[in-house]
């Protein structure tokens, strides 16, 4: 699936901490490790989905690659050159070629500024154009989320349009400057569902016509399935399962993965037995640092290993990988395993 | 509402976003009584000010300073010519308290935007730059809050004698800056981390862009609703000057007013000329308060009332 | 005789624009011990008639007709004290983001004990505590963790604790508004889960508020779809899935990404939700139906019965399923 393509990103072993100072009663507080040992390649032209709850990093890896904020280890690499360490105009030029879409349509646009003044503003920050040429960029722009007619649109402020409008807004703003890759940070998590799919059709048809390449952020398999060429699922700062987006799905390894397909409702479809059932019930004694990040709740795990080293990420044929000591290559119907 | 005025509202609403903004704050603002008392009082005061010129014009003994009755030297009540009464020196009452109320405007309104724009400005680059710049430029404000501006002024007064009235107007604003940037920045530290902001760094926009392009219009509401109460402030200020004899002594202000009532002895004699320029003061002051508190409810949507729609 | 039978109730809100027609001639019933889910996308109403039920709209809401019958009495009938009775020990309610309306500074256990003690002033603190006690091991939260304060809580055991407060005085009826919209999708399941043991236990009957159509198909025995403030499609969960027959349960149906099956084509819906302050004469959906015909937009649809546990507002259904 990956060869004859470029790859366009590249996460290397990324650590990401905010370190808890403490308070006025404890001398140092405890650190949390956001992302740990984080490694992702993404495609030129693909659509990347990053799956995880809240808490998983999903957010803090797609602000890293945005910029917003500085990893503690490792290296990111946009078409084969370190970005972390830029700075100056090297970090300007960077910010033509990677974009961001924010979660929040409510907050993610100035409310003093109209539509024409938000999409704009890329342009005039990079001094592209003059202004009857920005004029023409926006009009496209707008039209290609379908803002159409801009006449309409252009001269509205914020507060005068829907959540799905504003999402629109906030994807021409990001697309106006072309760029090579965007985050989208769950871009419709708090759309309503018919609004949402007109989002992910937007997106697709992004891809299609600038060849941009997407990091989807997601809590949604479902969402992820209908969008991503590949799915990465995240788990407290670790990645436990990469692969073709229909190859995690359908043949999950990781027994999170599973408890997570096994939680999302089916309209119906496969009755009330659970599929994979590899969540405990109630969550178990387990380090932090020690062990797999899934042992506290892995009903599949064997002691002493799981609880005490950390597994490696293994390749199961394809680029299907998983970081789990028991995944068995070509093994159809989950990891099950007695304790 | 014809189609026509419709359309040519929303075209110009278009083309001058603030005219819409404007008129969208005034139909808010005019459900408000107190908004509407306030607004009434700084219109009649404005118009107050305005009228200063026409006494002097219609005869030169009507001049607030110079002017003196050749018939009356001393202070005598209302009459026909002069229909507030006479000062000590035979000078027209309400000449003078037209005069004052251009002072008040002029000292009101200069020092409140002087150390509104300071204020502004300080406040947005502290919370925007964070560190050691917020804690250097906030410290200075704690010292400067914390000394007592009128004995400051007043001290200063003793040293140099007279102040002129816009040094009195200078320092108002220096020492008012403070605590409009404490507010500024504490809207400016809730803006800095919001998702258009951080939209604004990815696209690449420089720290000075963000501040004045992206933070500056959201709090702009902000300083303009702390200017009004500025205004109440400078103004009782210049008058506490001027009655304690440190005013400036070539303008008649209201305080000025109020001190030569009570150096000349006749603060129980003469209620004509004691009452016109405290009530002038105190009524000023209540309007601009009153105007802020109507425009309190223009800008934060939450406390507007019940059954109203964004 | 069904626990629940709302007859033709219609809710709105008096606003600076004109009066809002938030809810129209919405009619349903409920038994004991069944779950009905309402799925809808914002602004069709659910959340106002769920707060209706209960008679807690705010003040400038209204109810403007209809019958609202809880065991037989009818509540728009009753005084704002009978009310308070029936709140909580009839019926008790899980509202939106109610995680977020514990109060910080009491502990939980304190703070469900308390409810119990509003509702029944009979009782002593002894007993109310043993039963918070009691229900905190029915909802699945430990022992140990009894006496920490609500911030000390994962989101999914404030959720849990919200339960067991609503559970404290027995009612018959609970209704939840989005209850697990905030939560994590394993968390949202296992109480998922819960809920219906403790309605299979319990033989309560829940109504289940959701703009997620997928989570009241697996939880709920019926459902009613509601669009723009009325009922549209309503019947037992499995036919109205099988096969939906109002475009907009067809449309909303299509409009979700599945985990199983064909991946076909999202489709969105074009247009946006009518203007809720002057209702246009026919059906409210006309405008963004694939379905509609010209007689759509000036008669107003009728109730066509699909089967006797299915029914449906629309014109075109009758023709196309060959009634």
């Amino acid at each position: 699936m990956d060869h004859g393509k470029e790859t366009i990103l590249e996460l290397e072993h990324i650590v990401k901490r905010y370190i808890n100072k403490g308070s006025f009663f404890s001398t140092h507080g405890k650190d949390v490790i956001a992302l740990n040992q984080v490694s992702i390649r993404v495609m030129r032209g693909e659509i990347f989905g990053l799956v995880g709850e809240s808490g998983s990093g999903k957010t803090t890896a797609g602000r890293l690659i945005a910029r917003l904020e500085e990893p503690e280890e490792g290296e990111i690499y946009l078409d084969g050159n370190e970005i972390t360490a830029l700075k100056g105009k090297a970090l300007r030029e960077f910010r033509r070629k990677v974009q961001m879409i924010f979660q929040d349509p409510y907050q993610s646009l100035n409310p003093q500024l109209s539509v024409f003044d938000a999409v704009s503003e890329p342009l005039i920050i990079h001094k592209i154009g003059n202004a009857e040429a920005r004029k023409d960029s926006v009009w496209q722009a707008m039209r290609s989320v379908g803002l159409s007619p801009p006449d309409d649109f252009a001269h509205r402020y914020p507060h005068q349009l829907s959540g799905g409008q504003r999402q629109r807004v906030a994807i021409a703003r990001a697309m106006i400057l072309k760029p090579e890759f965007v985050v989208a940070d769950e871009p419709t998590s708090m759309l309503d569902a018919s609004i949402s799919a007109q989002i992910f059709n937007i997106l697709l048809e992004m891809r299609e016509k600038f060849n941009v390449s997407f990091l989807f952020i997601t809590h949604s398999l479902a969402a992820a399935r209908y969008l991503c060429d590949r799915i990465a699922v995240i788990y407290r700062g670790n990645l436990v399962e990469m692969g073709p987006g229909d190859e995690v799905i359908e043949n999950p390894k990781h027994p999170y993965t599973q408890a997570l397909i096994d939680a999302l409702p089916k309209f119906g479809y496969s009755g009330e037995v659970k599929r994979y059932q590899t969540l405990l019930r109630a969550e178990r004694e387990a380090s932090e640092y020690v062990g797999c990040p899934f042992f506290g709740r892995c009903k599949v795990a064997r002691r002493p290993k799981c609880g005490s080293e950390k597994p490696p990420l293994k390749r199961l044929g394809g680029s299907h990988s998983v970081t789990c000591f028991y995944a068995e290559p070509g093994d159809k119907t989950g990891s099950g395993g007695k304790k | 509402m014809t189609v026509t005025t419709l359309n040519t509202e929303r075209k110009l609403s278009e083309r001058f976003h603030w005219i819409g903004r404007l008129l969208e704050g005034w139909s808010i603002y005019r459900k408000s009584l107190l908004g509407k008392i306030g607004l009434t009082l700084v219109v009649l005061f404005a118009l107050m000010a305005l009228c200063s010129p026409i006494p002097p014009w219609v005869s030169p003994m009507y001049q607030p300073m110079a002017g003196v009755d050749p018939d009356i030297s001393y202070s005598v009540g209302p009459s026909t010519r002069h229909w507030l009464g006479t000062d000590f020196m035979g000078r027209d009452i309400l000449s003078q308290l037209l005069a004052g109320a251009r002072i008040a405007f002029m000292v009101g309104v200069s020092a409140a935007f002087m150390s509104v724009f300071l204020g502004t400005t300080i406040g947005m680059i502290a919370g925007y730059a964070g560190k050691f710049m917020d804690n250097l430029l906030m410290r200075l404000a704690d010292m400067i809050m914390v000394m007592p501006a009128l004995l400051v002024l007043l001290m200063l007064a003793a040293l140099f004698g007279q102040l002129s009235i816009w040094f009195i107007v200078l320092f108002i604003a220096l020492f008012r800056w403070p605590g409009v940037s404490r507010v500024i920045r504490a809207q400016t530290l809730s803006l800095k981390h919001r998702p258009f902001i951080e939209a604004a760094r990815v696209a690449g926009a420089s720290h000075l862009r963000i501040i004045f392009r992206h933070i500056m219009p959201n709090v702009l509401p902000l300083s303009f609703l702390y200017m009004t109460f500025q205004v109440t402030s400078a103004i009782i200020i210049e008058a506490a000057l001027a009655f304690l004899g440190f005013g400036d002594p070539g303008t008649v202000s209201w305080g000025m007013m109020l001190q030569w009532v009570w150096k000349t002895g006749h603060m129980f004699r003469a209620p004509y000329w004691l009452l016109p320029p405290g009530i002038c003061i105190s009524l000023i002051t209540l309007s601009f308060y009153m105007l802020g508190r109507a425009m309190d409810e223009v800008l934060d949507p939450r406390l507007r009332k019940e059954g109203e729609t964004d | 005789m069904a626990l629940l039978v709302v007859e033709n109730l219609s809710v709105g809100y008096q606003t600076q624009k004109g009066y809002l027609h938030a809810v129209e001639g919405v009619s349903f019933s409920l038994g004991a011990g069944k779950s009905l889910g309402f799925v809808g996308e914002s602004g069709c109403g659910k959340t106002t008639l769920g707060m209706a039920l209960m008679r807690l709209l705010p003040s400038n809401g209204l109810i403007r007709e209809g019958r609202i019958l809880f065991d037989g009495e009818d509540l728009l009938q009753k005084t704002d004290e009978e009310m308070r009775q029936v709140r909580w020990q009839g019926i008790a309610m899980i509202f939106q983001a109610a995680m977020n309306a514990l109060n910080p500074v009491h502990r939980v256990i304190d703070q469900i004990a308390e409810a119990i003690l509003t509702h029944n002033p009979s009782r002593d603190k002894q007993e109310a505590y043993e039963q918070t006690r009691g229900l905190f091991q029915l909802v699945g939260l430990s022992e140990d963790r009894i006496r920490d304060y609500p911030h000390q809580y994962s989101g999914g055991m404030k959720q849990r604790a919200i339960i067991a407060m609503a559970l404290a005085c027995k009612p018959k009826l609970i209704i939840a508004d989005e209850p697990t919209t905030a939560l994590d999708v394993l968390v949202q399941d296992q109480i998922l889960e819960e809920t219906k043991s403790l309605q299979r236990e319990f033989g309560i009957s829940i109504i289940y508020i959701s703009h997620d159509i997928s989570i009241v198909a697996d939880l709920c025995h019926d459902i009613a779809v509601m669009y723009a403030g009325q009922l549209v499609e309503y019947g037992a969960t499995e036919e109205v899935f099988d096969s939906p027959m109002h475009p907009y349960t067809k449309a909303l149906l299509s409009s979700y990404p599945t985990l199983i099956g064909e991946k076909s084509r999202l489709v969105p819906i074009p247009g946006e939700t009518p203007n809720l302050i002057h209702l246009p004469p026919g059906c409210l959906f006309c405008d963004r139906c694939t379905e509609a015909r010209v007689s759509c937009r000036s008669n107003p649809p009728v109730w066509l019965e699909i089967t006797p546990t299915h029914k449906v507002l629309c014109h075109q259904c009758g023709k196309h399923c060959g009634e």
